[in-house]
């Protein structure tokens, strides 16, 4: 081992290792004095040692770590105070003892030979060590695309290696030292795998650390970013927020749109609130409902009106069968409107049993005008609000049924139709008809005023037209506002007419069919209108042609290919047993039983009044669910008879003797009306002197107590259902002669029609033997 | 800490410095002129390895006056070492040197070049 003896730099946080350059600055005045005698002596040799403590300023021998490292100084500048040099590392010293101290620190040093242990264990480390500084390299600067290999390719022995490891990565001071110290390669790989190995796990969980904060960081900032674009794209389009998009495009409708300036006003103040209020304000979306609907409803859109009566006509031909004085009267309506745009219009009501074509005339009469046609079902309204709107105040406040079918129409003069007014309600939460009232009157309706719209809205254009089935129950105030138009019940051959012209067609289409492969003849329809339906209307026979129309669709979807011709023997098998028989009128009458003829709403119906004697029975009985004024005709046709008994032949003491029973079969269904009066004094007549009534024959009118029989309504529903039972002789009051001509002809021609002006009349001709006594007492 | 690094030195790492050369072909052979100023001759070694010549040595320091202070040092002093390859074996060649001027002239001589 050779011993040298050197001036001696001590360093403070950093280590000269062998082969490696260091570039160094030199301010302690010993430290300056050994580089000048380093540079003075012929080789320029240094010995480098770091110092124990780096806080130490004068460091003695014993401040100075054991190893050490003799370098060269290769150049010097001096800058100030201060020099400057470049050592390169040579080999490594361990300091023996001090040859001096004085002016500068000059270290007896024994060299130390250069280890060259290798080995298999030497080999393994060797390559950890380099993977682990690779990694290190990547985690401490990913960005820098340098190669471990690339930095020590140069380099041979492992040892070099380390000492040039040590130049790229950052060890601290200490460890720095205790490499150096390290005597041999293996030891030297031990201590740098362990650095490393630490050092790789503390960057890995920074790495991880750092990467979860960007992550973090990254999904702020890219919502930042997004948020910012929308927002410039927003304020690019003008619209800052969506809701101030949707008010904007509110401003612009109504911007748009002409309004009257009541209108503007109201709406220009509901947007100006909107757009204060925040969008979750629970009056936020009730507030720009109303906005949206003052700006739909049609304050100044109408429609042209066609009035060219010629065209109306033939429309009106076109969908309906007969109806004559309905559509003379909707053309003679027409005819004003051409002549008077400004006439009030007029409210027609369509009075008539369902299926007899209410809706669909008010369809035409809208198709004829050109109108827009919008229909309303007022059956079973309750509540005046449904009508006329609820007050804004209130939680899911809305316009009224009017408003609302105006907004449908999307103009101010629709046909609107309001269906079933006759069955409109009326509870505690007030009188729908009331507020009808103000909707259908022209006088009125100019401003009408809906709660929830809370602006006058002109209904005044609107042409109204109502449907009932009865007129009874139309609260009167509201039947003077209307003009009735009455739509009687179809007698069977007028049935067989539209079934033939409408129904019939429209159900082999429907059952998608064609007209060659289903034919239905005459004889079977007019078969089909007896035994299967009985009504006033055709909703049934549509509806019994209908399923015959998909019998046959059936078959032929199953492969049938000839055309089929229903025969009236096969109805039985298509429809199932008949269920109305034609002779329902009954063929004896037994004395007591007269048939009288009712009008209902489905039509006309042939009723029996029975009545029968007590024996010592007392006053007058009356079952079958009659009302008053029923149970009031039946006291005046008994007073009448009691009056008269000798003129009638009736025994006086069976009238003191017994009590009277009237019953009205069919007795769940209510009935009422004074049409049944001379039925009852009939029937009463028969009982009393057990003669029977004709069988053939049927009644209707208003009895009084002095006989005299007065005219009722429904003559035309009422000789068609004599009619359709087979009746063939009719007693009507006199002066409902004049309703006999709305009867088709054939009818007219079937029935003998007895035209009675008193309660005599009627009796001599329903009882024969009356008659025949009536005779003899003339005789 | 900063640490310079000097691939020809790592190439070398026994040796502190190489002194720079100028080669010249010649018509016998190889011309080579180093740069060795201040290197005594008794200092510097010359060896043929097969292609390969070999040129160390060592550049000592010596004191001009007494009392002087290093103001800047670019020199590079101690061992050096420089290794040069030729094309072709210099075993046989005739080396003749000159050292002029703190320049040191390597004549290798190999055989005539043929036909020039």
């Amino acid at each position: 081992m050779e011993h040298s003896t050197y001036p001696t730099l001590p360093l403070k946080n950093t280590v000269l290792f062998p082969h490696l350059v260091l570039p160094l600055s030199v301010g302690r005045s010993g430290s300056i004095a050994a580089v000048e005698t380093a540079l003075a002596s012929e080789d320029k040799l240094i010995a480098v040692f770091p110092q124990t403590n780096p806080r130490t300023e004068e460091p003695t021998e014993d401040d100075l770590f054991r190893f050490g490292t003799v370098g060269i100084i290769k150049k010097m500048a001096r800058s100030g105070d201060t020099v400057q040099i470049l050592v390169q590392g040579i080999e490594r010293v361990e300091r023996l003892e001090v040859a001096q101290s004085e002016p500068y620190l000059s270290l007896k040093v024994a060299t130390l030979s250069e280890p060259s242990d290798t080995g298999t264990e030497i080999e393994a480390l060797h390559r950890t060590v380099i993977e682990l500084a690779g990694r290190m390299i990547e985690l401490v600067q990913p960005q820098v695309q340098v190669s471990i290999h690339h930095i020590i390719s140069d380099v041979e022995k492992p040892l070099h290696q380390i000492y040039l490891l040590t130049s790229v990565l950052s060890l601290d001071f200490d460890k720095e030292k205790e490499l150096l110290g390290a005597s041999t390669q293996a030891e030297a790989l031990h201590l740098m795998y362990r650095y490393l190995n630490h050092e790789v796990q503390v960057l890995e969980v920074r790495q991880k650390i750092t990467s979860t904060a960007q992550t973090e960081i990254d999904k702020k900032q890219r919502e930042y970013v997004l948020r910012q674009q929308l927002e410039a794209i927003q304020e690019e389009l003008g619209e800052k927020n969506p809701e101030q998009a949707e008010i904007s495009e509110l401003r612009r409708r109504m911007e748009e749109t002409e309004l009257p300036e009541l209108v503007r006003k109201e709406v220009e103040k509901e947007l100006t609130r909107l757009e204060r209020m925040p969008s979750a304000a629970p009056d936020y979306q009730l507030t720009r409902g109303y906005v949206e609907l003052a700006l739909e409803l049609p304050w100044n859109k109408t429609t042209e009106d066609r009035l060219d009566l010629k065209r109306a006509r033939e429309i009106l031909d076109e969908d309906h069968f007969d109806l004559e004085d309905v559509k003379e009267r909707i053309i003679e309506h027409l005819a004003v409107m051409k002549l008077n745009p400004e006439a009030k219009s007029p409210i027609l009501c369509f009075v008539g049993p369902p299926g007899v074509g209410k809706t669909s005339v008010g369809q035409s009469i809208a198709r004829a005008l050109g109108r827009k046609f919008e229909r309303m079902s007022l059956g079973g309204l309750h509540d005046e609000a449904e009508l006329r709107g609820h007050r804004r105040t209130y939680i899911g406040a809305m316009p009224g049924r009017i408003v609302r079918a105006i907004r449908r129409a999307g103009y101010k003069n629709p046909l609107l139709m309001l269906d079933e007014i006759d069955k409109l309600g009326r509870d505690f939460r007030g009188d729908p008809a009331a507020a009808l009232l103000e909707v259908l009157d022209p006088a009125q309706n100019v401003e009408f005023h809906d709660n929830y719209l809370d602006l006058p809205f002109d209904l005044s254009k609107v042409f109204f037209v109502t449907t009932a089935n009865t007129l009874d129950t139309i609260p009167r105030p509201l039947l003077d506002r209307m003009e009735v138009l009455r739509l009687p019940g179809y007698s069977d051959e007028e049935k067989q007419h539209i079934a033939r012209r409408y129904l019939i067609g429209r159900q082999i289409r429907e059952a998608g069919l064609s007209e060659i492969q289903l034919s239905i003849p005459d004889e079977t329809l007019s078969y089909l209108i007896r035994r299967y339906t009985r009504e006033a209307g055709v909703r049934e026979l549509e509806r019994v042609l209908g399923r015959i129309a998909r019998k046959v669709a059936t078959q032929v979807a199953a492969g049938q290919t000839q055309p089929v011709t229903v025969t009236p023997k096969e109805l039985v098998e298509l429809l199932g047993p008949e269920r109305f028989f034609a002779e329902e009128v009954r063929q004896q009458l037994p004395p007591g039983v007269a048939a009288g003829l009712a009008w209902t709403e489905a039509g006309g119906d042939i009723l029996y009044v029975e009545a029968a004697l007590l024996p010592e029975g007392k006053g007058l009985t009356l079952t079958g669910q009659l009302g008053n004024i029923m149970q009031e005709s039946a006291k005046a046709a008994q007073s009448y008879l009691w009056s008269h008994t000798e003129e009638f032949k009736i025994n006086q003491k069976t009238v003191r003797e017994s009590g009277v029973h009237i019953h009205v079969p069919a007795g769940a269904i209510p009935k009422d009306g004074p049409s049944a009066g001379v039925t009852m004094a009939t029937a009463l007549t028969s009982a009393y002197t057990h003669w029977p009534v004709r069988n053939d024959t049927a009644m209707t009118g208003e009895i009084t107590l002095s006989g005299l029989v007065l005219p009722v309504g429904g003559i035309k529903e009422k000789v068609l259902a004599a009619h359709r039972g087979g009746i063939r002789q009719v007693i009507l009051p006199k002066e409902n002669e004049k309703d006999l001509r709305e009867l088709p002809e054939h009818v007219r021609q079937s029935i003998q029609f007895i035209l009675a002006e008193r309660i005599e009349e009627v009796l001599t001709a329903a009882i024969p033997e009356l008659n025949r006594l009536h005779n003899r007492g003339a005789a | 800490m900063q640490v310079l690094i000097n691939s020809e030195d790592r190439a070398y790492p026994e040796c502190i410095w190489q002194p720079p050369a100028d080669i010249y072909r010649i018509e016998q052979g190889w011309l080579v002129k180093l740069d060795l100023a201040g290197v005594r001759s008794e200092d510097i070694h010359l060896s043929i390895q097969g292609q390969h010549l070999i040129i160390q040595g060592l550049r000592r320091d010596w004191i001009v006056e007494a009392g002087q202070q290093y103001y800047s040092m670019e020199i590079a002093y101690n061992r050096f070492k420089r290794v040069i390859e030729f094309p072709n074996h210099l075993e046989h060649a005739r080396i003749t040197t000159q050292y002029r001027d703190g320049m040191l002239l390597i004549w290798l001589k190999t055989a005539p070049q043929g036909g020039v």
